[in-house]
C-alpha cells in the first residue's frame, strides 16, 4: 500500500513540475499588478516578499497587524535549490523581482553580482549594524558594501540520538578523532548502524567541514576572486571523511531523498552534522522522534582553539525592482531584530533558528518549545557554538554551481570512483572558466 | 538549438518555360512563375529567418558580448565586447569538455544500433518474413508517437528501483540490477532513444525499400541469392542513401541529447547537470546566469554538428563515388 502511494506521488510529482512553473509565473504578474494598484489608493506602502523559510507567513501576519503604513504581501516560494532562485532571477531580468527577497548566504554574491540584490549599505542604519552577529553581517558584506541583512546563522551542530547512545554505551565525541573511534564502536555493535551519514548532496556539509577546519575556499581580500578549494585544511577534512567511509564507519548517500528520509525514520545512523535549523526541521518531520534527539556542539580538531563553520541561515535582500527601500528595510529591520518577529517564526513550531542578533537569543530561548528534546535548552548550546563561527569565510560568485560539480563528484566517490579530494579539485576546476566567462579578476591557489 | 531546413522546398522553383511562345507572353509568364514561387517560398523564409537565422545571430552576439563589472564584480555592469573570452571559457572548462565525451560515446552506441535495428526490421518487414506486417509495423512505430518527455517518463518509472516491476523480477531471480549506476546510465539512455525512434526510422528503410525495382530482386532470386542474400546484397545497396540520411538525421538529433538525460537526473545523482553539452547550456543560462558562456557553448555545439554532418556527407559521396565509376 504505501509503495503503491510513493510510486504514484513520484511520478505525479515529476508530471507536475512543468506546469507548477507555469501557474506560479500566471499568478505572480496577476498578484504583482493588483498589489501596485493597491497602493496607489490607499496610502500604505505595499512591499512584496518572498520567502521559502518556514514560519514566514506567520511572521508577515504579525508585522502587519502591528503595522498600518507597510503593508507586506507575502509569497511563499519553492526553497533556492528547488526552483526559487532560478524565479528569482528570471523575475529581475524581467523587471517584477519582488521587494525583498530571501536568499541564503552562499547565493548572496550571486545575486549581488548579477545586480539583483542592490547595495543597501546606506540603508542599514548603525544601530542595525551595531546589533548583528559581526560574522554574519561579515558575509554578507562584500567590497565594503552590505548586500544583504542575516536573518539567522546557523553554527553546525551535532544533533545525535540519545537512546541509542545509551543502548550502546557511548559517550559524546568532543574531537574529531573521539568520533572516529566513536564510529567504530557504532559499526561493531549497531547491527547495520553507523555513527554517521556523509550526505552526496550535501555541498554545504563539506563547506563548513572545510570552514572549521580553516579552510578558506575563496577570498576576496587582493582585489581578485581567490579560488582554493583543496587548500590544506580543506583536504585534511576530505581525506578525514574519505577514510571513515573507505573503513565503512559512514553512509555516503544523498540525504534529501526517500531513503534519507528512511534512514532518519529507522535510526540507521546515530548523528546529523547539520546546522541549528535542523532542530525546527526535524520537529515537524520526525513527530514520532520525540525525545529521542539531543543535540551537542559539533566534534573539534583542536579543542583548545575551538573554530566551527555554518550551515546553512538565511539573509533577506532588496531587490533592484524595488520602488520603496527604506520601507522594505524597515520590514526587514522588523524582521530579523523584533522578539515579536522571532516568536511568530518559532510559534509555527517548525522552525529552531539561531538569529544573527545576538540579543534575541533570550526571547528565542523563552518561545522555543523545548519538548520535543527533552527540555535541552538548545539555544543556549547555539549561543555558545555561534561565537566559535570562524571569521573571514566568504562564499563563491556561483556558489549553486560550485556546490553542484562538488556534489557530482561526491556521487561518484560514492559510486567508488575517486576520492573526496578529488571532487573538490573537480568543483574548482569546474568553477574557474564561469568566473573567467563572467569577467572576474580571478586567481587559483591550491595549497 | 539547430534546426535543419528542408532544403527540397527550393529545387522546383524553375521550370523552362514553353519556348515557342511569343516573346512578351513568354516574359509575363515568367513573372508570373517569379511571383508564385516568391508567396510560396515566403513562409519557408520567414520561418527560416525568425526560429533560425535571429536565434543564431542572437546567439552569436551574446557570445562576444557580456555585462562585465572590473575586479570583484559588485559596482555597475556594462555591455563590453568581450571576444573570445566566453569560447575560451568553454572550451577550458572540464565539464564541457565532459559533457562532449559523453555524447560521442553515446553516439558511438547509439548511431550503429539505431541504423542497424531499423534497417534489420526494415528488411525482415519487406522479406515477407513477418506475418501481421502491418501490425507488426503499428507495433514499432507506435513509440515514435510518445512525447520525448512521456517517454523518459516511462522509463524513469521502469528504472528507479523500488518502483520498478522489472527490477523487482530481476531481484525475484537474486540479480540485482542498478539502472541508473555509474556504468549502466548510459546505455539506459541509449535504451530509451532506441525506443523512441527505431519504428520511425524503419519506416523510413521500409518505403525506401518498396522502391527497390521488384524485377532486380526477381533477378537476384533466379541467379540464386537466398533471402538473407539478397537482403544484405541487393536491397542494402539500393536503399544507401536512406541510410546515409537516416545516419546524418540521427546524429544531429544525438548531439542535442537533453530530454533523457534531463529527466532521469531527477532520480540518478550520476546524471550531473552538464551531462551533454545541451545540458550544460541550459545549466549555464538558466543556474549558472552565464548567458554569454551559455551562447558560446551553443556555438560550439552547432559549429560541432555541422562540421560532424559536413564530414559524414562528404565521406558517403567520396565512398560513392569509386563505387559508381566501378559500374
Amino acid at each position: 500500500m504505501p509503495g503503491r502511494q510513493s510510486r504514484r506521488s513520484v511520478l505525479a510529482a515529476v508530471a507536475a513540475l512543468p506546469l507548477t512553473g507555469v501557474l506560479n509565473a500566471c499568478s505572480d504578474g496577476a498578484e504583482r499588478s493588483s498589489s501596485t494598484s493597491s497602493t496607489s489608493k490607499s496610502r500604505t506602502t505595499t512591499i512584496t516578499f518572498w520567502s521559502a523559510l518556514r514560519g514566514s507567513k506567520e511572521v508577515v501576519d504579525e508585522f502587519n497587524k502591528t503595522h498600518d503604513r507597510i503593508k507586506v504581501v507575502y509569497q511563499q516560494i519553492p526553497s533556492g535549490d528547488q526552483g526559487g532562485y532560478a524565479k528569482l532571477s528570471n523575475a529581475a531580468r524581467a523587471g517584477n523581482a519582488p521587494d525583498v527577497a530571501t536568499i541564503e548566504y552562499p547565493q548572496v554574491p550571486t545575486f549581488a553580482i548579477d545586480g539583483v540584490a542592490r547595495d543597501i549599505t546606506s540603508l542599514v542604519s548603525d544601530g542595525l549594524r551595531a546589533k548583528l552577529l559581526p560574522q554574519a553581517l561579515g558575509l554578507t558584506t562584500f567590497d565594503k558594501r552590505v548586500f544583504a541583512v542575516p536573518l539567522d546563522v546557523e553554527p553546525m551542530v551535532m544533533h545525535y540520538r540519545t537512546d541509542l547512545f545509551e543502548k550502546y554505551g557511548l559517550q559524546l565525541p568532543r574531537t574529531w578523532e573521539e568520533f572516529e573511534e566513536t564510529a567504530k564502536k557504532v559499526r561493531s555493535k549497531g547491527g547495520g548502524r553507523k555513527l554517521a551519514l556523509f550526505p552526496t548532496d550535501g555541498a554545504s556539509s563539506m563547506a563548513a567541514f572545510a570552514w572549521q577546519a580553516g579552510g578558506q575556499w575563496f577570498d576576496t581580500s587582493s582585489g581578485a576572486w581567490n579560488v582554493s578549494m583543496s587548500d590544506t585544511p580543506s583536504r585534511r577534512a576530505a581525506a578525514y571523511w574519505q577514510r571513515l567511509y573507505d573503513q565503512g564507519l559512514v553512509f555516503m548517500n544523498p540525504l534529501n531523498t526517500k531513503q534519507g528520509d528512511a534512514q532518519i525514520t529507522n535510526g540507521q545512523f546515530l548523528v546529523r552534522l547539520t546546522g541549528a535549523w535542523e532542530a525546527g526541521a526535524q520537529m515537524r518531520a520526525q513527530p514520532g522522534q520525540k525525545g529521542k534527539w539531543k543535540i551537542a556542539p559539533l566534534p573539534q580538531w583542536d579543542p583548545a582553539h575551538p573554530a566551527l563553520g555554518t550551515q546553512g541561515g538565511s539573509t533577506f535582500a532588496i531587490t533592484k525592482d524595488c520602488r520603496h527601500p527604506e520601507a522594505a528595510m524597515e520590514f526587514i529591520e522588523w524582521q530579523v531584530s523584533s522578539p515579536d518577529s522571532l516568536r511568530a517564526r518559532l510559534t509555527s513550531g517548525a522552525s529552531s533558528q539561531y538569529p544573527a542578533v545576538p540579543a534575541l537569543v533570550a526571547p528565542g530561548r523563552a518561545a522555543f518549545d523545548r519538548s520535543y528534546y527533552s527540555g535541552q535548552d538548545i539555544y543556549t548550546l547555539f549561543d555558545e557554538e555561534a561565537h566559535k563561527i570562524r571569521d573571514g569565510w566568504v562564499w563563491g560568485p556561483r556558489m549553486s554551481a560550485t556546490n553542484s560539480v562538488l556534489q557530482d563528484g561526491f556521487a561518484r566517490v560514492s559510486a567508488g570512483q575517486g576520492s573526496l579530494t578529488d571532487a573538490l579539485r573537480a568543483a574548482q576546476q569546474g568553477t574557474m572558466p564561469d568566473l573567467k566567462a563572467l569577467g572576474l579578476s580571478v586567481s587559483e591557489h591550491s595549497k | 538549438m539547430t534546426t535543419t531546413a528542408p532544403s527540397a522546398t527550393t529545387a522546383p522553383a524553375e521550370k523552362a518555360a514553353p519556348a515557342a511562345r511569343p516573346r512578351s507572353t513568354r516574359r509575363g509568364a515568367r513573372r508570373r512563375e517569379l511571383g508564385a514561387a516568391s508567396v510560396l517560398m515566403t513562409p519557408f523564409f520567414a520561418l527560416l529567418v525568425t526560429v533560425f537565422l535571429i536565434p543564431v545571430g542572437t546567439a552569436v552576439w551574446l557570445s562576444f558580448f557580456s555585462q562585465d563589472e572590473p575586479g570583484l564584480g559588485f559596482g555597475p555592469e556594462h555591455t563590453v565586447f568581450v571576444g573570445l573570452r566566453s569560447y575560451a571559457a568553454v572550451l577550458t572548462d572540464p565539464t564541457f569538455l565532459g559533457g562532449l565525451g559523453t555524447v560521442a560515446l553515446y553516439c558511438l552506441i547509439y548511431i550503429p544500433l539505431m541504423v542497424i535495428g531499423s534497417l534489420g526490421l526494415a528488411l525482415l518487414l519487406d522479406s515477407g518474413v513477418v506475418r501481421l506486417r502491418s501490425w507488426a509495423q503499428l507495433a514499432l512505430f507506435l513509440p515514435h508517437a510518445v512525447p520525448g518527455i512521456i517517454a523518459a517518463l516511462i522509463w524513469l518509472y521502469l528504472y528507479t528501483p523500488g518502483l520498478s516491476p522489472i527490477i523487482e523480477l530481476f531481484a525475484k531471480g537474486d540479480i540485482t540490477i542498478d539502472f541508473l549506476g555509474v556504468h549502466t546510465v548510459l546505455p539506459a539512455i541509449v535504451n530509451i532513444s532506441l525506443w523512441s525512434n527505431l519504428g520511425y526510422n524503419m519506416v523510413v528503410f521500409y518505403a525506401a525499400l518498396q522502391a527497390v525495382p521488384r524485377e532486380v530482386i526477381e533477378a537476384s532470386v533466379v541467379d540464386g541469392a537466398g533471402p538473407v542474400r539478397s537482403a544484405l546484397q541487393v536491397k542494402t545497396p539500393l536503399v544507401r542513401p536512406s541510410i546515409v540520411m537516416v545516419a546524418i538525421f540521427t546524429l544531429i538529433w544525438a548531439l542535442q541529447l537533453f530530454t533523457e538525460p534531463k529527466l532521469l537526473s531527477l532520480a540518478t545523482p550520476m546524471i550531473s547537470q552538464r551531462y551533454s553539452p545541451s545540458m550544460y547550456i541550459y545549466d549555464a543560462a538558466f543556474t549558472r546566469n552565464n548567458y554569454g558562456m551559455a551562447a558560446a557553448a551553443s556555438v560550439v555545439l552547432l559549429v560541432v554538428t555541422i562540421a560532424l554532418s559536413y564530414g559524414v556527407t562528404r565521406w558517403t559521396n567520396r565512398a560513392d563515388s569509386p563505387e559508381e565509376n566501378a559500374r
